[in-house]
C-alpha cells in the first residue's frame, strides 16, 4: 500500500528550526490537506517528502521504504512557485519531464497525447511555453505533475490564477486520482478548497504540527460553537454583544452574520439580541467552525495574537 | 537510461537546434580570423606609424638626394631654410620631422640629428631612418673610397637565416612562428570556449532558476545530476563546435602558406612581382608547421578540463544568485586566472620553456591555455604534461564537489543575494 509516513522530521536552517519533530500520514485514497501560514515549514516538509532535501532527523517512508531516487519516480511534485522552459516546446518539454521520471519513450508519448486532449490542449503540442496564457502554463505544469500517473501526488496551490471552468477541470481530475486509490498531498492557503476537497487536514504552525486528524473529527473537536444568522434590519445589536466579551463576529456583511461564542454562550443570548433589534430572521444555524476559523484559532493559540498579526495590531483591537 | 544523460541529452539538444549554435559554428572562425587581422593590422600600423615626410637639413649638400625609403613610407625633402624655421614647419605639423646631416658625417665626424613632435621610442621608424641613413652614409664612405662592383656586392649581399625547430625526432625546418600562430589561435580558442560556454552553463542555471523550473527538475533528479547533465550537455556542444574549428585549423595551416603570401609584398622581399608563393614563402622563412595529431589531441583534452573546471564554478556561481548581474563580483575571482593565463599568452609564445610558462603550465587554473600553446609550439617533457593533467584533473573534482554542494542549496534559494561567506556556510549543510 503507498502510505506515506512522515515521522518525527526535523529541520534546521542556520539558527531556523524549520520543521520540529512533525509526524503525519496520508493514505492511499484520501487527499491530506496540508496547511498552516507561511513560513510554517510546509515547503520544508514538501520538499524533504519529495527528496529534494534531506531531514535532519527522523524518517519519511513511502509504501514502507525510506524516500529516494526511486520514491521520486513515483510521485508528482506541483509547487507552488512553478515554471516551465520558455523556450522549449509543450511537446517536447513533456517528454523531458516524463523521460526524468523514467517513464518509457512509447509510454510517455501516449500519456501525453491523453492528457492534453483531456485538458482540451492537444493543439498546443507544438507551441513555446511562452506563446501560451499564464492558465494555459498552469495546465501544462499540471499534466507534467501527472504524467507518470504518480503514486503519490503533491500539490501546492493547485489552483492559483486558474478560471472557475478550468479548476472544475482540474478538481475533476484530482478526484478522479483519488478515487483510483493515489495518494494526495493537498497544500493551499484558500480554506473553502480544503473543505471542499480534503479527508483529512494537518496545520503546521513555526514548524510543529497544531491540528491534525480527519476533517470531519477535528470539525467534532471543536464543537458547535458558531452561529450562522441571516436577517433583515439592523445589525447593531452585534456591538453590545461583541463588547460584553461573549461572542466575536467572525463576518459581518448587511444581511448576514458568522459569530464565534466565547466562554459557553448559549447561542440563545444571540438570538434573543437579534431578535430585540432585527425587523425579520431568516436563518438562524448552530453550525461547527468553518476551516477558516479552526486555521485562525489554532495559529493564534500557538503563536499569540501579536506573532500572527504583527502589522495589524491596530485593527485587531 | 541515467538522469544525467537524460539531462545532458536535453541541453545538447535544445542548443545545438537554435540557429545561435549554427551562426557561431559557421561564423565563429570567420569573426576569429577577422579579428587576429584587425589587431595584426593595428599594432603594425601602431608600430610603424604610416607615412611620414621628412625635411632634411643637408650640411654634407651630398647624402640627402641619395636618400629613399626602400618601403615607401618615408618621404625625403631637401631644404636649405634654417633650424628655426624648420622647428616652426614641425612644430606646425607640415612635416613629421627634420633631420640635421652635419657637414663632418660622412667623414666619421658629427651625428644626424633628428627632431620630430614625438622624440624617440622603439618604433620600427626609428630602425627604418637609421638604416635607410646608415646605408646611404656607408656606399657613400665606399665609393670615396674607390672600391670596386664586386666587393660592393658582397657587403650589400644578404644574410639569410634560417630557424631550425630541435625535437627529438631530430631536426625539423619549420619556423617556429607559424607554430606560434597556430598555438596563439589554440590558446585564444580555449579562452573564448572557457569564457563562452562558461557563461552559457551559468546562465542556464540562473534561467532555470528564475523560470522556477527547477524544483521541479530537482523532485526527478538528483541536484548533482541536474548541475553535472547541464554542464556535459552544454559541454558535448561546445566540443562539436570545437572539432569544427579544430579541423579548420588543421586545413589552415595547410593551406597556411596560401594565406600568409596574401599579406607578403612581395616588393618589400626583394622579389619580383611575379614570384611564386613558395618563392614568397622562403624569402619571410615561414614554412608550413608539420602539427602532429598529438597537438589536437591535447588541444581537445585541455579544452575540455579547462570548460568542465570553469564551467563547474560557473554553475555553482550562477545557482547562488538571480540575475546575471549579481553574478558578476562573484565570477572576478574564478575570472582572474583565465585573465593572468591570456595576459601572459604573448610571454609564452615567445619563450615556451621559460620558467614562467613551465608554471602556467603546470597551475591547474590557468594551465589550459599556456600548455596548447605550448604543445603546438615545442615537445614539452612527458612529466610536465602528466602533472599538468593530473592537477588539472584533480583541481575539476575539488571543483566539482564545491560546486555541487553550492548549487543544491543555491538553486532553492530566493530573496537576498548572499555573500561569499554565506555561500561558504551552505557547502557545510548536510
Amino acid at each position: 500500500m503507498h502510505t506515506l509516513q512522515v515521522q518525527g522530521v526535523s529541520k534546521q536552517y542556520e539558527k531556523v528550526l524549520a520543521v520540529n519533530n512533525v509526524s503525519f500520514e496520508a493514505e492511499p485514497g484520501r487527499i491530506l490537506g496540508l496547511l498552516g501560514p507561511n513560513g510554517a515549514g510546509k515547503t520544508t516538509s514538501i520538499r524533504m517528502i519529495t527528496y529534494i532535501t534531506i531531514p535532519d532527523s527522523g524518517k519519511i517512508l513511502f509504501g514502507g521504504e525510506k524516500v529516494g531516487p526511486k520514491s521520486q519516480e513515483i510521485m508528482g511534485y506541483l509547487p507552488e512557485e512553478r515554471g516551465l522552459y520558455k523556450k522549449m516546446k509543450v511537446g517536447e518539454q513533456l517528454m523531458y519531464f516524463a523521460e526524468l521520471k523514467g517513464m518509457p519513450k512509447k509510454q510517455a508519448r501516449e500519456a501525453i497525447k491523453y492528457w492534453l486532449d483531456r485538458m482540451g490542449a492537444l493543439d498546443w503540442v507544438s507551441k513555446e511555453t511562452n506563446e501560451l496564457s499564464k492558465g494555459m502554463q498552469q495546465k501544462i505544469q499540471f499534466i507534467a505533475t501527472i504524467l507518470h500517473d504518480p503514486k503519490l501526488l503533491i500539490l501546492d496551490e493547485p489552483f492559483g490564477g486558474l478560471d472557475p471552468i478550468n479548476a472544475d477541470l482540474l478538481q475533476d481530475v484530482i478526484l478522479e486520482l483519488k478515487d483510483a486509490g493515489r495518494t494526495i498531498l493537498f497544500a493551499s492557503h484558500r480554506m473553502e478548497q480544503v473543505e471542499q476537497l480534503c479527508d483529512d487536514i494537518c496545520l503546521i504552525s513555526k514548524g510543529e504540527i497544531v491540528v491534525k486528524g480527519a476533517l470531519s473529527e477535528v470539525k467534532k473537536r471543536y464543537g458547535k460553537n458558531t452561529v450562522l444568522i441571516d436577517f433583515e434590519g439592523s445589525d447593531a445589536f452585534l456591538d453590545p454583544l461583541e463588547a460584553s466579551g461573549a461572542v466575536r463576529v467572525n463576518v459581518r456583511s448587511t444581511r448576514h452574520a458568522e459569530i464565534r461564542l466565547l466562554n459557553d454562550t448559549p447561542s440563545k443570548q444571540v438570538l434573543q439580541a437579534a431578535l430585540q433589534h432585527v425587523s425579520d430572521i431568516t436563518r438562524f444555524e448552530l453550525v461547527e467552525p468553518p476551516m477558516r476559523e479552526i486555521f485562525v484559532t489554532a495559529v493564534t493559540e500557538q503563536q499569540g495574537e501579536q506573532a500572527l498579526n504583527p502589522q495589524s495590531e491596530g485593527g485587531a483591537a | 537510461m541515467n538522469k544525467t544523460f537524460i539531462v545532458a541529452k536535453n541541453e545538447f539538444m535544445k542548443r545545438v537546434k537554435t540557429r545561435w549554435f549554427v551562426f557561431t559554428t559557421l561564423l565563429g572562425p570567420i569573426v576569429l580570423v577577422g579579428f587576429f587581422t584587425v589587431i595584426g593590422f593595428a599594432t603594425t600600423s601602431a608600430i610603424e606609424g604610416g607615412e611620414s615626410t621628412i625635411v632634411v637639413l643637408d650640411q654634407t649638400e651630398r647624402i640627402a638626394g641619395s636618400l629613399s625609403d626602400p618601403e615607401g613610407d618615408l618621404t625625403f625633402t631637401i631644404s636649405d631654410a634654417d633650424e628655426e624655421t624648420l622647428r616652426q614647419q614641425v612644430l606646425d605639423g607640415e612635416y613629421s620631422g627634420y633631420l640635421v646631416l652635419p657637414a663632418g658625417l660622412v667623414d666619421g665626424e658629427g651625428s644626424a640629428r633628428y627632431y620630430s613632435t614625438e622624440g624617440g621610442g622603439v618604433s620600427s621608424f626609428n630602425f627604418d631612418l637609421r638604416n635607410i641613413i646608415r646605408n646611404t652614409v656607408r656606399t657613400l664612405r665606399l665609393e670615396d673610397q674607390k672600391v670596386s662592383n664586386e666587393v660592393f656586392e658582397i657587403i650589400n649581399a644578404g644574410v639569410p637565416l634560417d630557424t631550425i625547430k630541435l625535437s627529438d625526432e631530430g631536426e625539423e625546418q619549420g619556423s617556429s612562428a607559424a607554430y606560434a600562430i597556430v598555438g596563439g589561435i589554440m590558446g585564444f580558442l580555449i579562452y573564448i570556449s572557457m569564457l563562452v560556454y562558461g557563461s552559457v552553463v551559468m546562465q542556464g542555471v540562473i534561467q532555470e532558476k528564475m523560470n522556477r523550473v527547477v524544483e521541479v527538475i530537482v523532485s526527478s533528479v538528483r541536484p548533482f545530476q541536474l548541475l553535472m547533465g547541464k554542464v556535459l550537455g552544454i559541454g558535448a556542444m561546445g566540443l562539436v563546435q570545437m572539432t569544427f574549428w579544430a579541423g579548420l585549423i588543421a586545413a589552415g595551416t595547410m593551406g597556411s602558406g596560401a594565406i600568409i603570401s596574401l599579406f607578403v609584398d612581395p616588393a618589400n622581399m626583394d622579389l619580383p612581382d611575379t614570384a611564386t608563393q613558395t618563392e614568397i614563402l622562403d624569402a619571410v622563412g615561414f614554412q608550413v608547421p608539420d602539427l602532429g595529431p598529438e597537438v589536437f589531441v591535447f588541444f581537445v583534452i585541455y579544452f575540455l578540463l579547462g570548460y568542465l573546471l570553469f564551467s563547474t564554478l560557473f554553475a555553482g556561481i550562477g545557482s547562488a544568485v538571480e540575475q546575471q548581474q549579481d553574478a558578476q563580483s562573484l565570477m572576478l575571482p574564478i575570472m582572474m586566472p583565465i585573465i593572468i593565463s591570456i595576459v601572459f599568452l604573448q610571454a609564452v609564445i615567445e619563450a615556451p620553456n621559460s620558467g614562467l610558462s613551465v608554471a602556467l603550465s603546470l597551475i591547474p587554473f590557468t594551465s589550459p591555455i599556456p600548455m596548447v600553446v605550448r604543445v603546438a609550439m615545442i615537445d614539452v617533457p612527458i612529466w610536465q604534461l602528466g602533472l599538468s593533467l593530473l592537477l588539472l584533473t584533480g583541481t575539476f573534482v575539488g571543483a566539482v564537489w564545491v560546486s555541487s554542494r553550492i548549487y543544491r542549496v543555491g538553486i532553492l534559494s530566493y530573496g537576498k543575494k548572499p555573500s561569499l561567506r554565506e555561500i561558504m556556510k551552505w557547502m557545510r549543510y548536510a
